[in-house]
């Protein structure tokens, strides 16, 4: 329960010209649409190229890196191994070991979709690890997005390293009260027990006095709100988010169109 | 705290009639693109690029989870909103831990399934299909199973609104049958969007079947009949423990687990 790596930070302004939130969202969000329309290696290979490149000029490589290792490596492998091995399908048999057969087929299929699964994935990981939070927040809710939405995302992403640190507190606390995890499954769970439940216990009794804030500051109103923080959206990157849009619609309709023709 | 405001107008009928009308849309986007994929059968998975099928499932399943979250989230008490975040935490911790491990298990919907017996199966649908929205800002590859986890919380809140969660050996029976469900309604999406699934020991699992001249959906959906039941079973149980030992007031905050009895000897504080 000690995962860390990978969550989104605040951003250094590192890029030389800052997108809307929105823009960044589009762009990523087409991106991976796009690459999954097309479903061709070239260029997933170029969108995987192109979104390394793009988060090594931000400055957020050595962020993203961790998280997308942890993402894609078990999927990769896990698709290597399920088509590289066993793919029925297959004709062109490269080697064979008892029920395990490598085919060309089930390699390129692998291969494929490897590539276009990374390509998506790294398309939204550019996005979230180089968005300000906050920005994110006040553009949805100047957009009309309940403010609700904004404060589920803000609060879980502040949340995370919060709680990840809570909870090695108190295991520091449960091994001073004489906590040691044994070997053996009952061992792990009773371990996992003595943790667990101080954690949730103490999450929810924030949560309750937290809400009763919240609550206490007309959170629960449907009313229009009033935001100090500003966030530019300039007309052209107004146009280039519909564009942005139109061309991930387009993508899925000749998709389907060639998919029934 | 869960009560209406006292200083802020209710929401008009209007609204309400429109939050129902979202929910049901979202619940028919969700069937509809379930039974378009499994009638179809798309049989390009692995004769060609099936991004067709892939981008069904995807747009399906996202609408039909965008509209329950727009639908149901207005609706909720600020004590539920409140606890959504740290259910999602829960959810993206212990699924990002167990994810990595070599368990043919998830264990990523202790957060939905705790909110679910808490505040009712609304709420739990708006937490499941909310944590695959948020987990996939670091982890995108959760968000086509924004559906299928907003169906755990729904089925998990029914489980808790009919009583389950008062006998401790039936919360196990409950998530085993929900999982069962879940397992069929995931798979598709792990079929046509992953072309496999996220996990090295799930994967073996489906690497099994297909050694044995399974079609790719036909040995996902039987490796999600493996792992999910057993999931949630497991999940079910954790969060039976949870809810138990949480204080008397934590739970009782919710008119949910009072107004419904969810859970057994915690009523004498009822209040309604």
């Amino acid at each position: 329960m000690c995962w860390r790596a990978g969550i989104p930070d605040r951003t250094p302004d590192l890029l030389p010209m800052r997108l809307h939130p929105l823009t960044s969202l589009a762009a990523a969000g087409s991106t991976a649409v796009i690459t999954t329309a097309a479903a061709s290696l070239p260029l997933s290979l170029a969108v995987i190229g192109g979104a390394l490149g793009l988060s090594a000029v931000g400055g957020t490589l050595r962020r993203l890196l961790p998280a997308a290792v942890a993402v894609l490596v078990p999927l990769c492998l896990s698709l290597l191994v399920l088509h590289g091995l066993f793919f029925p399908e297959g004709q062109i048999i490269l080697a064979q070991w008892g029920p395990a057969r490598v085919t060309a087929e089930g390699l390129s299929f692998a291969l494929e979709r490897v590539a276009q699964v990374s390509a998506a994935v790294l398309a939204l990981l550019v996005f979230s690890f180089s968005v300000s939070v906050p920005d994110l927040v006040a553009a949805l809710s100047v957009k009309g997005v309940q403010g609700r939405f904004a404060f589920v995302l803000a609060s879980t992403l502040t949340l995370l390293p919060a709680i990840t640190s809570r909870l090695e507190r108190i295991r520091q606390a449960q091994e001073a009260r004489g906590l040691v995890i044994r070997r053996g499954l009952l061992h792990r769970i009773a371990a996992f027990r003595l943790q667990a439940v101080p954690l949730v216990s103490a999450l929810v009794e924030d949560a309750a006095v937290r809400g009763a804030a919240l609550e206490a500051r007309g959170f629960g109103g449907t009313g229009p709100r009033t935001s100090y923080r500003d966030v530019p959206d300039p007309v052209v990157e107004r146009w280039l988010r519909i564009l942005l849009v139109l061309a991930a619609a387009a993508a899925v309709a000749a998709r389907l169109w060639l998919a029934g023709g | 705290m869960s009560s209406p405001s006292l200083t802020l107008p209710s929401p008009a009928p209007a609204a309400a009639r429109k939050r129902r009308l979202l929910e049901i849309l979202g619940a028919l986007a969700i069937a509809g693109t379930y039974i378009y994929l499994v009638l179809n059968q798309p049989a390009d998975i692995t004769g060609g690029p099936g991004s067709a099928s892939a981008l069904i499932a995807l747009s399906g399943f996202l609408v039909g989870a965008v509209l329950l979250i727009v639908a149901v989230l207005p609706a909720l008490p600020t004590s539920t909103v409140v606890l959504i975040p740290v259910a999602l935490v829960l959810n993206i911790v212990l699924g990002q831990f167990v994810g990595s491990t070599l368990v043919p298990f998830y264990l990523d919907a202790i957060g939905t399934v705790l909110i679910a017996v808490l505040a009712g199966p609304a709420a739990g649908a708006a937490t499941g299909a909310l944590s695959s929205i948020v987990w996939s800002f670091f982890n995108p590859t959760v968000l086509p199973f924004a559906a299928g986890a907003a169906l755990i919380g729904c089925l998990a809140g029914v489980a808790a609104r009919h009583g389950l969660f008062r006998r401790f050996y039936l919360a196990p029976v409950a998530g085993f049958a929900t999982g069962i469900i879940g397992g069929v309604v995931s798979a598709p999406v792990a079929a046509f969007v992953f072309g496999g699934t996220s996990g090295v020991a799930t994967g073996a699992i489906v690497s099994a079947f297909r050694s044995m001249g399974d079609t790719l959906l036909a040995a996902i959906t039987k490796q999600a009949l493996i792992s999910d039941p057993m999931d949630k079973a497991i999940v079910f149980t954790v969060v039976a423990v949870l809810v138990y030992a949480l204080p008397r007031r934590a739970t009782l905050q919710f008119l949910f687990v009072r107004w419904h009895r969810v859970l057994a000897g915690r009523n004498s504080g009822q209040d309604s």
